[in-house]
């Protein structure tokens, strides 16, 4: 799996992949779309990242970008 | 602006891509090296339309020449923004991405499409891609119309790249699932 921009995180990053991946093409795939197997570690992971995102200003970047892209919600967030 | 377009098939199910494209920068590839950093920074699933919606953030270090850093400024690490969408039920991945470095010069839009192709959407997955490129520098066309060409000849570069360290990920994945599967397979036996 690649690695994270924060080294600190790369640790529980790596965690919360091997979990992702797992949850997806075992449980998601197959239609199981309401588990939550991964979610602690992934609340570990942002809490790390979160920080670092700050740090490098990143942060603001990506509500910039998020705000331009909401559109993208509109069309493919729905039922095709 | 300018349009890049490509469209291409992998001899892999649907499920089989979809899984193998969240690693698709890890170190198998050896093609995508200037990615160095992959961060999931949210991730929900819609609860009407069971569509799992991913924001992602994509750190590059391209190899950019001299001049166009001291033109520009900067350095030369540079981030994607990427929204990926998957419907399970229509099988379907979308992704889009935009670039948050340099945007003030150059607004690169990709969007990627995921499905099962339609001669054998069982075992084979159709792959299409498509990438606005609009240069934002004020002032002569002429030079804006140089930076989108030079900026879309740079993906298609990187499309035909992507799409071999894409197989090799997808090598990779096959026989490692495989090995897993068999070793399930032994275990359960004994």
């Amino acid at each position: 799996m690649a690695a994270s921009i924060a080294p600190e995180c790369n640790e529980v990053k790596e965690k919360y992949d091997t979990c992702f991946l797992k949850w997806y093409s075992e449980k998601y795939l197959r239609g199981n779309t309401k588990s939550t197997d991964c979610d602690e570690l992934f609340a570990k992971y942002k809490t790390c990242l979160q920080k670092s995102l700050k740090e490098k200003g990143l942060d603001t970047m990506l509500d910039e970008a998020r705000k331009s892209g909401s559109e993208t919600d509109a069309e493919f967030l729905k039922k095709s | 602006m300018k349009v890049f377009s490509s469209i291409c098939t992998f001899d892999y199910s649907w499920d089989e891509v979809s899984t193998a494209n969240w690693r698709k920068y890890c170190p198998w590839n050896d093609k995508a090296t200037h990615v160095v950093g992959v961060d999931t920074i949210s991730r929900v699933i819609d609860s009407k339309t069971g569509i799992l919606r991913t924001e992602r953030l994509i750190t590059c270090n391209q190899s950019v020449p001299q001049w166009v850093l001291s033109l520009f400024g900067g350095s030369a690490t540079s981030h994607v923004y990427e929204v990926s969408y998957v419907d399970p039920a229509a099988k379907k991945v979308t992704m889009c991405s935009t670039n948050l470095t340099w945007s003030n010069v150059l607004n690169v839009r990709e969007t990627v499409v995921y499905q099962p192709s339609t001669i054998s959407p069982s075992t084979s997955t159709q792959f299409e891609q498509e990438a606005k490129i609009t240069a934002l520098c004020g002032g002569w066309q002429k030079i804006k119309n140089k930076v989108e060409e030079a900026s879309v000849e740079r993906f298609r570069e990187n499309a035909k790249r992507g799409r071999e360290g894409f197989e090799t990920v997808l090598e990779m994945s096959r026989r490692v699932f495989g090995e897993q599967r068999d070793l399930e397979n032994i275990r359960l036996q004994s």
